[in-house]
């Protein structure tokens, strides 16, 4: 990915604004300033809202309606004699339009009356004279590969989209602004210099789609919008490398006279010299039409001086420019001139794919056109520069002349810019009868599922769950299925109280169609990039939920021959859905917004119903696109982990909102499992990775904890204890909801004591709080609730020791992490936990100095069962004592539920673990175990725990990592990262394993990556295996976000305003 | 009109099997006939059937091979035979019970000399998980819970199939029971009730009937018991004091259009 060049973002236009366009030539304005009315607005931001009146750029205002008349006339617009001169304006889009488009075309036949609407909003009205042409039937249809949607293009300028300098731009003007009015981005590749791009097209377009200008061969990108052309990179040479360039020229231009060939330096560009092969004046300025002549021409002249054609030439500019210094010169021809660059159209092509990925669209998605991809004079087209690796699932056209043919992967049109506009013209008109986006593709991308296997299809569904951090929706297919359990949820709303309170079910907004009566054929796709769900079947179509407008979901769909009428949509229940239908011919199109309150849900819907379809899609993209640079994990080296990874954060990504609080439940909103519930896995393995990427989305985990502190005071305070008790299980209000009872595996009923017993959840909130803090430096939280809840935190664990005849400080009588064990005294992770917290609290300014102190004393009473001798941490008081089974050489397998192998009370009598639970000490708090105390108690408890919980293989893939036992590092890594899609645990039919996902991540970040915050720095000390050749991670921290790469080398830092020290036995990277 | 067949011979066992029949002829939708084949006398098998008001056949001929005949009769919807002729027969599954099982592609319903069944009210279904077994049982499950009678689920892990992770099970064990109905016998979701075991079958399976007040066990099997298969079904007709259902497990093509029916759909064409 090309660096920005740092201070070259400037914010004035380039061009000036003294001069407008009229036919062919530039003409002095009356007036300087933008044309359009809508680029008068104040702020980029309200030009780029397409609010307000625009006529696409035509300066209608200076104008006379005569000339407005006469261009439109001139384009084959008719009836407008009764016009006004604002309305010639805005109907004559940048002199393009023919006609809008009218009522009646705009209206299909009426559907279902009631909720659902006709289509009323104008589409951008451009019917151009090529449009008008194809209706006619005097243009041949696109071939086959082109008769989709696409979302960006890709373009050569001359030749391409304009026959010449010359000629008339406004029927291209109008397309690019009218499509990216629809959220479609162009994105220019020329040669030349921006005003002569610009001055010929002049577009001004209004947003969400975008246009760049890739000019001047790769060293220059300007953005045009309706507020003008603005600079965003200019690739500056330095002296040295100015002084190689021109010395590169001189040298060539002499090596070429030697052979008696007489070629002129003919301009000294921005990063380039170019050499005119043939400055002749027949050969002045030929058009894209004679090059088939112009290249025999300038063959003959060369091979008549003793070269052997264009390559030579190309040859001997290469040998000067290497003579001169320029190790990476890019030499091309255009056939009339040699040019000696220092950058050249594929630098162009990989900052826009770059960039268009950086937006949510990707190379799939994307068109690629020139006119030059075939070789010329036996070097390659200069367009072919623009099919750089990253293109490999682009789409490319050639619309040229193409004399010796086109590489494979090029489709050949030919037809010059007609045909160019023609595609233009398609694609709007594709957008305007409502046809289906696409999805990108690419498998390393895409969840796909085929068919609907009753045996998977619930699992199935959670997989491919569309969630925004607020409303989460399983991937259920439209129609109705007996096999299928469609739901949706909103994050924080309940029904029921206490133990049975569960997520309520909110209206479905993507019940479409009854059961088919034919066994139906589908096929599902989860663009993990995007967050796009396509189903093709009986209704074919594409939905999502808004990450960018959280609750709020947006459905297309396209109606197969045997038409199945969309039903009315449902409505009731704590939760309103407020929803909107529409049709257009047979497409059909639904909108909807979520919320308890009405008001709220209809405003959000009149919202994203005044944004529309197109511009929900872009900003889906978009922030789709923004997270995913937040906190993308790459592993180089492992194909299938990597596409697990990804899965993995993209779930957790879409189930934690990031405004308000947002209470995370053990399956997040995927699924009825575990009912919502609140439980440590929240605050323990899911908030950390948000606290590293996207802090906005802990800090709402925190609040969830925060407003609930009244209950967890008032528990405490049931207890007789002091301070806050968190409850083991959690809801809507902050009491506790764990269960009493259930009918285990083995048919017993079992009493359910984690309620009541498993309190460690008190020091797992405050550290959660302190993860936070650490990440973030977030002072307002610190100062404020923060530190209400180390506080309060603390006090619960001060009132709940007691101390004993060794004066030693107890906790007597709870549940940790192992919850195969219970009641069990000084459990080591819960005494080790509660040390931190009081000391944490006691570092905090302000705090009483007697509270502080007695916190400390208590601190340092607290026994932790390290026994010095064999550097093991005793798990709890008399846990050596137990029988020592050690599970990796009973069991048949690991993980395995070992209360079900070997029956509760035999595993509650041995020494076997369900779950890390020291090890968890060791994880959460390395600062507050004995130092090297790893390896000894990763010897002695790995092998006998029996992970029979989904939240422990993560765990110990971090710390065997660490550990540098890399292949079981890498087990316990892949049955985390394969969890939910292999259904390992048998149960992801109700919903996905948040904590797992969360697991993972940490495993990647702190185990593999070594990576934690101390203080302002990142402390990096990775542990890579030989498998991996790299691990890469997205982060922020202190604000601020980087782009952490890990290798054999080392590491570096892919982000500005970071260096990086090196330890002896570790790597800092703090701020510059 | 649909009948189950009651295979009676001179023994002890022949009023037990009546009773357990004339429950299940109930719940079908089927009278009741009786058919002896005699081998010596036939007095006490046409007795209890008499006792019964139950019509009688008489028939001769190789006993299995007669009463496979009989039962192969198209209104013959299940045949009842008794598991051994008393409880202290030497074989807890007497050779012509398993035989006539094994080759009669119907229901049999296998019945030991002191069960006591009269009126179903609660119907085990042991499931082993697999799509096969999961479909022979069906049509059972449909009969039991139209005529409101209460059916119990059981599922029982072995060293093979326990799961990996237990989590937090008063959630855990809720999602894998809706889950394993949802695969295994969508049609009683929200209405049977489902338990898990951890052990072997053919000992859990007749505990379970006990401990739970269940009057009949419906098994499906492949209908093969020879070179040590059906090992559960085997042990579970050797200790249980309830009647026991052996449904046969349908051959493939016929289970993927069943299948398909069963779930509302039918077969694509391949």
């Amino acid at each position: 990915m090309p660096k920005m060049a740092s201070g070259n973002k400037v914010k004035q236009s380039e061009l000036p604004e003294t001069h407008e366009r009229k036919g062919d030539r530039w003409v002095a304005k009356d007036q300087p300033g933008p044309s359009d009315p809508r680029s008068k607005q104040a702020t980029t931001e309200a030009k780029r809202s397409g609010r307000g009146e625009t006529y696409g750029g035509v300066d209608a205002e200076q104008n006379t309606k005569q000339e407005l008349y006469g261009r439109a006339r001139r384009l084959g617009v008719e009836g407008r004699s009764k016009m006004s001169q604002r309305e010639a304006g805005g109907g004559d889009r940048g002199s393009a339009t023919v006609r809008t488009m009218s009522a009646s075309e705009l209206r299909p036949s009426r559907g279902e009356s009631g909720d659902e609407d006709q289509a009323t909003e104008p589409c951008a009205p451009v019917m151009t004279t090529v449009a008008r042409q194809r209706a006619k039937g005097s243009e041949p249809r696109l071939p086959s590969p082109l008769e989709r949607r696409f979302e960006a293009v890709v373009f050569d300028w001359d030749g391409t989209a304009v026959p010449d300098r010359r000629a008339d731009a406004s029927e291209l003007r109008a397309l690019i602004e009218g499509l990216c009015s629809l959220g479609f981005d162009f994105v220019v590749v020329t040669d030349t210099h921006v005003g002569n791009v610009d001055g010929q097209l002049r577009a001004r377009p209004a947003g969400p789609g975008r246009l760049y200008l890739c000019v001047n061969r790769g060293s220059e990108v300007f953005e045009a919008t309706a507020a003008g052309v603005e600079l965003i990179y200019r690739r500056q040479a330095t002296p040295e490398e100015e002084a190689a360039l021109d010395a590169a020229a001189t040298a060539t231009v002499a090596e070429l006279a030697r052979h008696g060939l007489s070629a002129e330096v003919v301009s000294q560009r921005l990063n380039r010299r170019k050499i005119d092969l043939i400055p002749e004046p027949e050969w002045a300025d030929p058009s894209k039409a004679r090059i088939a002549e112009l290249l025999e021409a300038v063959q003959e002249r060369l091979r008549n001086a003793g070269l052997a054609g264009l390559g030579a030439a190309v040859e001997v500019a290469l040998a000067a420019a290497q003579a001169a210094g320029l190790a990476d010169a890019r030499v091309t021809s255009d056939a009339k001139h040699v040019e000696i660059g220092l950058t050249d159209k594929a630098d162009s092509a990989h900052w826009a794919f770059a960039e268009l990925w950086r937006r949510g669209v990707g190379p799939g998605l994307v068109l690629i056109a020139g006119d030059e991809f075939g070789p010329l004079g036996g070097l390659p087209g200069s367009d072919s520069l623009l099919l750089v690796p990253e293109a490999s699932r682009a789409t490319a056209i050639s619309v040229g002349v193409e004399p010796s043919g086109t590489p494979a992967e090029v489709l050949a049109l030919g037809g010059g810019p007609p045909n160019f506009l023609a595609v233009l013209v398609d694609q709007l008109e594709r957008r305007r009868r409502w046809e289906l986006p696409e999805l990108d593709g690419d498998p390393n991308w895409t969840l796909a599922v085929e068919g609907l296997d009753p045996q998977l299809e619930r699992v199935h569904e959670s997989l491919l769950t569309l969630a925004d951090g607020r409303l989460g929706t399983r991937g259920a297919p439209l129609f109705d299925d007996a096999r299928a359990t469609p739901a949706v949820f909103l994050s924080g709303v309940y029904t029921r109280e206490g133990p049975a309170s569960e997520l309520a079910r909110c209206p479905d907004w993507t019940r479409l169609a009854p059961t088919p009566s034919k066994r139906p054929r589908i096929r599902r796709q989860l663009d993990l990039a995007t967050g796009m769900l396509r189903e093709e079947g009986p209704l074919t179509s594409v939905r999502f939920s808004s990450l960018a407008r959280p609750a709020t979901v947006a459905l297309r769909a396209r109606e197969e021959q045997a038409a199945v009428a969309p039903r009315r949509a449902r409505r009731g229940g704590k939760v309103v859905a407020a929803l909107r239908n529409r049709r257009r011919g047979q497409a059909f199109e639904r909108l909807g917004a979520y919320d308890p309150e009405p008001e709220l849900a209809r405003a959000a819907l009149a919202a994203a119903a005044q944004a529309g379809f197109e511009r929900l899609l872009r900003e889906q993209r978009e922030a789709w696109a923004c997270r995913w640079q937040e906190a993308e994990v790459v592993v180089e080296g492992d194909h299938e982990l990597q596409r697990a990874i990804r899965f993995a954060l993209f779930q957790l990504m879409a189930s934690v909102g990031d405004r308000d609080e947002a209470g995370v439940g053990a399956r997040g909103l995927s699924g009825p499992a575990y009912s919502g519930h609140v439980f440590w896995d929240a605050d323990v393995f899911v908030l950390p990775f948000f606290a590293a990427t996207h802090p906005e989305a802990a800090r709402a985990m925190l609040e969830y904890r925060i407003r609930r502190l009244p209950a967890a005071r008032e528990a405490a305070r049931a207890l007789g204890r002091s301070g806050a008790r968190f409850p083991w299980e959690s809801a809507a209000d902050g009491r506790d909801v764990t269960p009493a009872s259930v009918r285990d595996a083995s048919g017993r009923l079992v009493p359910i004591r984690t309620g009541e017993l498993e309190e460690h959840i008190v020091g797992d909130v405050a550290w959660a709080a302190a993860c936070y803090l650490d990440w973030t430096g977030d002072a307002a939280f610190a100062a404020g609730p923060g530190r209400e809840l180390l506080v309060e935190t603390a006090r619960y664990w001060a009132s709940r020791v007691r101390y004993g005849g060794d004066g030693r400080a107890h906790i007597y009588g709870v549940i940790g992490p192992d919850e195969y064990h219970e009641p069990v005294d000084d459990n080591a992770f819960t005494n080790v936990l509660a040390r931190w917290n009081l000391r944490r609290a006691a570092a905090l300014d302000g705090v009483d100095p007697e509270e502080r102190s007695r916190w400390l004393a208590i601190a340092e009473a607290l026994v932790d069962g390290f026994d010095r001798a064999s550097g093991i941490y005793e798990q709890f008081a008399g846990f050596f004592e137990l029988e020592p089974l050690v599970i990796e050489e009973i069991a048949p397998r690991r993980p395995i539920a070992a209360d079900l192998l070997l029956g509760a009370e035999r595993v509650a009598g041995a020494q076997v673990l369900k779950q890390a639970d020291v090890l968890m000490a060791h994880h959460m708090l390395p600062d507050e175990v004995v130092p090297d105390s790893l390896d000894p108690n990763l010897d002695f408890y790995e092998p006998r725990t029996a992970h029979g919980s989904s939240l422990s293989p993560a765990i110990h893939a971090g710390l065997l990592a660490r550990a540098g036992r890399y292949r079981p590092a890498l087990e316990a890594l892949r049955i985390a990262a394969r969890l939910d899609l292999d259904d390992l645990t048998g149960s992801t039919a109700g919903g996905l394993h948040l904590a797992t996902m969360g697991g993972l991540w940490q495993a990647l970040a702190f185990g593999f990556g070594g990576v934690r915050p101390r203080g302002e720095r990142l402390l990096v000390d990775p542990h890579l295996p030989t498998e991996w050749h790299a691990l890469e991670l997205a982060l922020r921290f202190r604000g601020r976000p980087l782009r952490l790469r890990i290798d054999r080398e080392g590491i570096g830092v892919g982000s500005d305003g970071w260096k990086v020290e090196q330890s002896p036995d570790h790597w800092e990277v703090a701020p510059r | 009109m649909k009948k189950v067949l009651v295979a009676l011979d001179n023994s002890l066992a022949g009023k037990a099997v009546i009773a357990s029949a004339r429950a299940l002829a109930a719940l079908l939708g089927a009278e009741l006939e009786a058919v002896h084949v005699q081998v010596d006398g036939g007095r006490t098998a046409r007795g209890t059937a008499e006792a019964a008001a139950v019509p009688f056949r008489l028939v001769t001929g190789q006993v299995v091979e007669q009463l496979v005949e009989a039962g192969a009769d198209e209104d013959v919807v299940a045949l009842a035979i008794g598991a051994r002729g008393g409880p202290t027969s030497r074989h807890p599954l007497g050779g012509t019970a398993s035989a006539v099982a094994s080759a009669l592609p119907k229901p049999v319903l296998i019945v030991p000399p002191d069960a006591g069944l009269v009126v179903l009210r609660r119907v085990l279904v042991p499931l082993e998980g697999t799509p096969s077994t999961s479909l022979a049982l069906r049509v059972t499950f449909e009969l039991a819970l139209r005529a409101e009678i209460d059916v119990l689920v059981l599922h029982v892990y072995d060293q093979d199939s326990i799961p990996a992770f237990t989590d937090q099970p008063q959630h855990e064990q809720p999602a894998r029971a809706r889950e394993f109905l949802h695969r295994h016998a969508p049609h009683g979701l929200g209405v049977v009730q489902f338990e898990t075991r951890i052990g072997r079958s053919g000992e859990l399976i007749p505990l379970v009937a006990e401990e739970r007040d269940c009057d009949l066990i419906a098994l499906g099997w492949s209908q093969e018991l020879s070179g040590g298969r059906a090992p559960v079904v085997r042990e579970t007709l050797a200790r249980s004091r309830r009647p026991v259902l052996l449904v046969p497990v349908q051959p493939a093509a016929e289970r993927d259009e069943a299948l398909a029916t069963q779930l509302g759909t039918r077969p694509d064409d391949r």
